[in-house]
């Protein structure tokens, strides 16, 4: 029986990795993938606790999530699309004004 | 004790290709090492037995989210992150400490709450959880109206990523 | 794990008049679900060292002298012309998105249909719902030619 605070370790370590990669990265892209990370890990808390309470909220919480993550690639990404046409750059030093 | 042994596997190689991530230059190889964490972390969720949503994991981050930004890398065709990045070199002197600080700050705050609520004998009485039929009660019953929303959410990312995504000419 | 490998021995000769050995499977899915997923995580080792294996074996076994014959396109086959990462029309992306967009839609109904007999005609009208809200979208989508390919 694996305990409670291995998940939450390993949740802490992928939330830390994902957080820096935001941090670190230039590319919009890469940012999208780093905070892509940080909702899975914070997906894992919430199975970790559902399953060891035996309580589905949690994974409710984990499925709806997961949809807000997909409508959120799309939305975004569409935005990355939209601001490279006009800006011809991903990077997000490039992208500091409010207009396209 | 296999269990465990399993799970240190899945962690470390989550971890590897999480690193990886940040590490790799060019977008195309993080979206692959992000496939990876993916994979990984539907494993620990079959592991603690959300086995629906271990399922749900592999179809719409690895099969559909990551596509998409595969797609939009493709699409975009970004080899690498400019060169002329290296005067924000600090950025990474920086994160260091800042990710140091954040991960003692987590791991003490689990150390120190977690107790050991699992062998309370109330805990073993509830039945399992995980599986498509209690995700289905809960869903359709307890969370109609986040379920309902949710369909208005999808509306709008159609609608949001239509109108941006298209050309303004045709 | 133990527990799965003793599933596969065949028991000799069943006495006739006992449990029968669904039974058996019933108490060790009981014990723990997870070692039903076993058999994948078998697949996976597979899928992973096939390709690794045969490709090593071949690179052991092939003569690794390039010549120029060797190394130009094969028979009839035409030289490779630019590069095979070409930008991608954005038209791609737009059915990439419809496709994520429909595959969370179908997601959500997997969990209905198991339940479906439970929650009667209350579940109809919710998913009727559900999908009439997005199939606004759809038509939507339709309509403003994101579906053309031209």
């Amino acid at each position: 029986m694996v305990p409670l605070s291995w998940y939450l370790a390993l949740s802490a370590v992928l939330f830390t990795i994902g957080a820096v990669g935001v941090f670190v990265k230039r590319n919009v892209i890469s940012i999208f993938m780093c905070i892509e990370l940080m909702l899975n890990a914070v997906n894992l808390t919430l199975i970790a606790f559902s399953s060891f309470y035996r309580e589905v909220s949690g994974q409710l919480f984990v499925f709806i999530v997961m949809t807000v993550a997909a409508a959120e690639a799309g939305v975004g990404l569409a935005l990355v699309i939209a601001v490279f046409r006009n800006r011809e750059s991903l990077n997000t030093d490039d992208i500091n004004l409010l207009k396209l | 004790m296999m269990e465990q042994a399993f799970f240190l596997i899945l962690a470390t190689l989550a971890v590897g290709a999480a690193l990886s991530v940040i590490i790799q230059r060019s977008p195309l190889y993080s979206a692959f090492s992000l496939i990876g964490v993916f994979a990984c972390l539907a494993g620990t969720y079959i592991m603690l037995k959300a086995q629906f949503l271990g399922a749900i994991q592999m179809i719409v981050y690895a099969g559909a989210i990551m596509v998409l930004f595969v797609f939009v890398i493709m699409l975009l065709n970004i080899r690498k992150e400019e060169t002329a990045l290296d005067k924000y070199r600090y950025l990474w002197l920086l994160s260091i400490p800042f990710a140091a600080t954040l991960i003692v700050e987590v791991l003490y705050t689990i150390l120190k709450v977690t107790s050991d609520f699992t062998s309370l004998p109330e805990m073993a009485k509830r039945p399992e959880v995980g599986d498509s039929q209690s995700i289905g009660y809960g869903l359709y019953t307890g969370y109609l109206m986040p379920f309902e929303l949710t369909s208005i959410l999808i509306l709008l990312a159609i609608v949001g990523s239509v109108i941006l995504a298209r050309r303004e000419k045709d | 794990m133990i527990f799965f490998l003793q599933e596969q021995i065949p028991l000799p000769n069943p006495p006739i008049s006992s449990a029968p050995p669904v039974q058996v499977n019933a108490i060790l899915t009981d014990i723990n679900p997870i070692v039903n997923y076993l058999p994948i995580l078998l697949l996976l080792i597979i899928a992973i060292s096939f390709p690794v294996v045969a490709l090593n074996i071949s690179s052991f076994l092939r003569r690794t002298v390039f010549d120029q014959a060797k190394l130009s396109a094969y028979e009839c086959g035409n030289d490779p012309v630019g590069d095979a990462r070409e930008r991608y029309s954005v038209r791609y992306y737009i059915i990439a998105m419809l496709f994520l967009i429909f595959d969370v839609e179908t997601v959500f109904l997997f969990p209905w249909a198991i339940i479906y007999d439970q929650l009667a005609i209350f579940g109809l009208i919710e998913i009727f719902i559900f999908i009439g809200i997005l199939i606004v979208g759809y038509y939507y989508a339709w309509r403003k030619g994101a579906l053309e390919w031209v």
